[in-house]
């Protein structure tokens, strides 16, 4: 069922793409407030960092401007969208090392926990891209099984094994710090 | 043994919240013989908590303005409506 908040988003999705097709300069806009805010978390996420976060965001509205032609009326665009991204971040991942640890990200709470924080993150990043992919869209940006797929292009028992797996290494990676915290 | 091996393949699903009530309490009740399991189950369940409750990087209002200029920058039209004044989103009916 849908919550209240993403049935609004959908309804305001289906009003911008709408105008959109008709060449409405405010389209893009309408669309940027909608999920540029995902988008961004999504490309920090994969990332690491503010800066490349917002380069990715940028150019991932600019490809759907240059991509129209592929648009789909059927309710597949936060997909698409996230699809895109992801391609510009791997891109950008080859081009160089990112995934330091951002010197911005909010760590909040009390020592142990930022302590904990910080080793997830590291241990994030050490993990091989086909188990860290699933944990950011699944555990930490609540993106269901079917669309996490999707977006991954690949099906949904993939998808879940990957995830599984990638707990489990990031669990093992933890050690420690997780045996403190519980 | 077998049931061992059953149990085993459900901590998956149980540290990810996707197993049923029934399974959940079953699995918890074999748990308490099986100190390896009861590990397994505590410390992957761990994991996903922490992972999901990792702070989400903030997109803050610098952000969202230095991705519409480079939008604009690289040429692309974008304009972004300023959400309406609060007191001008519902008609209420007047008293009296």
């Amino acid at each position: 069922m849908m919550s209240g908040e993403s049935q609004h988003d959908s309804l305001a999705e289906k009003r911008w793409l709408q105008a959109l097709a008709k060449g409405d300069p405010e389209a893009v806009g309408g669309l940027y407030t909608i999920y540029g805010d995902r988008i961004f978390r999504y490309a920090f996420r994969m990332l690491g960092n503010r800066s490349d976060a917002e380069d990715v965001t940028a150019e991932t509205f600019l490809r759907v401007m240059r991509r129209l032609n592929e648009l789909r009326a059927d309710g597949a665009f936060r997909t698409w969208l996230f699809r895109i991204t992801r391609n510009l971040c791997i891109d950008r991942m080859r081009q160089h090392k990112l995934m330091e640890l951002p010197a911005d990200h909010a760590y909040g709470g009390s020592m142990e926990k930022t302590t904990l924080r910080i080793t997830v993150h590291q241990a994030l990043s050490e993990l091989q891209p086909e188990y860290r992919e699933p944990l950011i869209l699944c555990d930490l940006e609540d993106i269901s099984a079917k669309e996490a797929a999707e977006i991954l292009n690949i099906s949904v028992p993939a998808l879940k094994s990957r995830l599984y797996r990638g707990r489990r290494a990031l669990r093992d990676k933890l050690g420690g710090s997780l045996e403190k915290a519980l | 043994m077998k049931e061992q091996e059953f149990y085993k393949k459900l901590v998956d699903l149980y540290a990810g919240e996707e197993l049923a009530q029934e399974l959940k309490d079953e699995l918890e009740l074999a748990a308490f013989q099986d100190p390896d399991l009861s590990h397994d189950m505590q410390t992957l369940s761990a994991t996903v908590r922490t992972l999901r409750n990792m702070p989400r990087p903030e997109f803050t209002e610098e952000s969202f303005h230095r991705i519409l200029m480079k939008m604009q920058t690289r040429g692309l039209e974008v304009e972004v409506k300023a959400p309406t004044p609060a007191h001008l989103q519902l008609r209420l009916p007047m008293n009296g």
